[in-house]
């Protein structure tokens, strides 16, 4: 008896000290050039899509050619890290991604195997992150007189809503060279960035993690949305799971049709109910799981974008 | 017995010269209190700085002068400061909180008392010096402007690790 309840008393200290040390799944942030930044410096690959002409901006050469580029995503990377939050280089991510898709190209086992690698596997193969800074600035001149417009964003790379912000133009200077008036421009607006971003992080810690669920389904599956269970359509199902699982049952329901369904603003826990961080795929695991009994009984893939986006696509694996 | 009045005379006069010292120096306190004083952008400050000038309000200059430095660091926790326009930036509270000098309170009553831990990250960059522009006498009270240099960084780092604001990995 007195055995079992030192068990007992130490599963639970256990228990609580991993609960007390849970800590949320952090977002990655990096810093990344606009595109107008990158079309006015002329780093853009052009391409003909069938007749109509596409602009890409080139990262690539603008790291390699730009150093002022450089300097400034240098300088605001150490601010952030001197903040206990450091940033992906975008620079060392392209390097990466490269030398990894050559890796992957010369991988052989032993018997000759190849490493597989779907279509989508090769699309997701991009450098990303949760949260992008884009990053702009303009060299404005009057006469002999110069000043930079400069202009920070925080975007969520989920739901492409603009969390952060600074921008401002610098005071004109007759003498002073660009790197120093991009110095000063990024120290003055980096802690009214900060400030924004940190709004973000409060809100998200009080009302969850702002997410996307994507429903769809694959043409192989007879069923639909549409199909009803014990007089329920499943879309209507799967929005009160919604319901009933996001934070305060905050979620919006953007598009709906037979064979798709778009949620937004879904706001979810960041802790399960053991207390393990969650994010975008957890909750979505759970979903996965529900269409998966009785009475549904629904073989689904789940995929997962980052930590904010997941897709359930139904009737096969 | 004449030394011993002289004596005493000059004791009472010393007790209430500091009395009415100490009773100026409250009033100034409640003035950053009461959010009496106002900052604004001097110019980019070095790395990790601000460079701020704070206008505050005394019968006495010389408080008025002293008060300059607690004004400072307050109005940077709380309050923010404007900028100019022309290159010098606006900047925002660094508490995100609206209630937090009442909810720390205790804290917040250590920190600023006279000589208290603040002093620790604000400097003046004119030694005291005010130019004739920046004292003006308003009614019975002189209006003084300082320029001093915040250390916001290290402010930053202190107030987060005392637990009164939060840093942006807090949590992850």
């Amino acid at each position: 008896m007195r055995k079992i309840t030192t068990k007992i008393f130490a599963i639970l200290a256990i228990l609580i000290v991993s609960l007390s040390y849970a800590q949320a799944k952090k977002p990655t942030i990096m810093v990344v050039p606009s595109d107008v930044w990158c079309n006015q410096n002329g780093y853009m690959m052009v391409f003909d899509n069938q007749g109509t002409t596409v602009k890409i901006p080139d990262y690539k050469r603008a790291f390699q050619e730009n150093s002022d580029l450089l300097a400034v995503i240098s300088k605001i990377n150490g601010l952030m890290a001197e903040r206990g939050f450091p940033l992906k280089n975008m620079e060392s991510v392209v390097k990466t991604l490269e030398s990894e898709s050559a890796e992957n190209a010369m991988l052989t086992s032993k018997s000759g195997a190849g490493v597989v690698e779907s279509p989508i596997d090769k699309l997701k193969k991009v450098a990303k992150a949760d949260i992008i800074i884009q990053l702009t600035w303009t060299l404005n001149s009057t006469g002999p007189k110069k000043s930079i417009t400069f202009n920070l964003q925080g975007l969520d790379s989920y739901t492409d809503k603009q969390i952060a912000t600074a921008t401002g133009t610098g005071a004109p200077s007759f003498s002073v060279e660009l790197p120093v008036l991009l110095e000063e421009s990024v120290l003055a607006h980096i802690d009214n960035f900060n400030v924004s971003i940190q709004k973000h992080f409060d809100d998200m810690f009080e009302n969850g993690r702002e997410i996307i669920i994507r429903v769809k389904k694959f043409d192989s599956w007879t069923g639909d949305l549409e199909k009803e269970y014990d007089g329920k359509e499943l879309s209507t199902i799967l929005e009160d799971w919604m319901a009933a699982n996001s934070v305060k049952g905050r979620y919006n329901t953007s598009d709906a049709t037979e064979n798709m369904m778009l949620f937004e603003q879904v706001r979810i826990p960041l802790f399960d109910a053991n207390g393990k961080a969650i994010d975008a795929r957890g909750f979505a695991k759970n979903l996965q799981d529900f269409l998966k009994k009785s009475p549904y009984v629904i073989p689904n893939k789940l995929m997962m974008k980052g930590l904010g986006q997941a897709v359930i696509v139904l009737g096969e694996k | 017995m004449r030394k011993q009045i002289i004596t005493t005379l000059l004791l009472l006069i010393a007790s209430v010269a500091t009395f009415a010292q100490s009773g100026k120096q409250k009033q100034a306190d409640k003035a950053t209190e009461e959010w009496r004083y106002e900052i604004e952008c001097a110019g980019v400050g070095t790395d990790g700085t601000y460079l701020i000038k704070v206008w505050s309000y005394s019968k006495k200059p010389i408080i008025a002068i002293t008060q300059a430095k607690k004004n400072a660091v307050h109005g940077i926790i709380f309050k923010g400061f404007s900028g100019d326009g022309r290159g010098c930036t606006s900047q925002k509270p660094m508490a995100t909180n609206t209630n937090i000098e009442a909810e720390k309170a205790d804290f917040f009553d250590l920190f600023f008392e006279d000589g208290g831990k603040y002093m620790k990250f604000v400097s003046e960059s004119s030694d005291g010096n005010v130019d004739a522009s920046d004292r003006m006498k308003v009614g019975k009270e002189y209006k003084i402007g300082v320029i001093v240099s915040v250390s916001k960084d290290a402010l930053r780092r202190d107030l987060e690790a005392a637990g009164i604001i939060r840093g942006l990995s807090s949590g992850f």
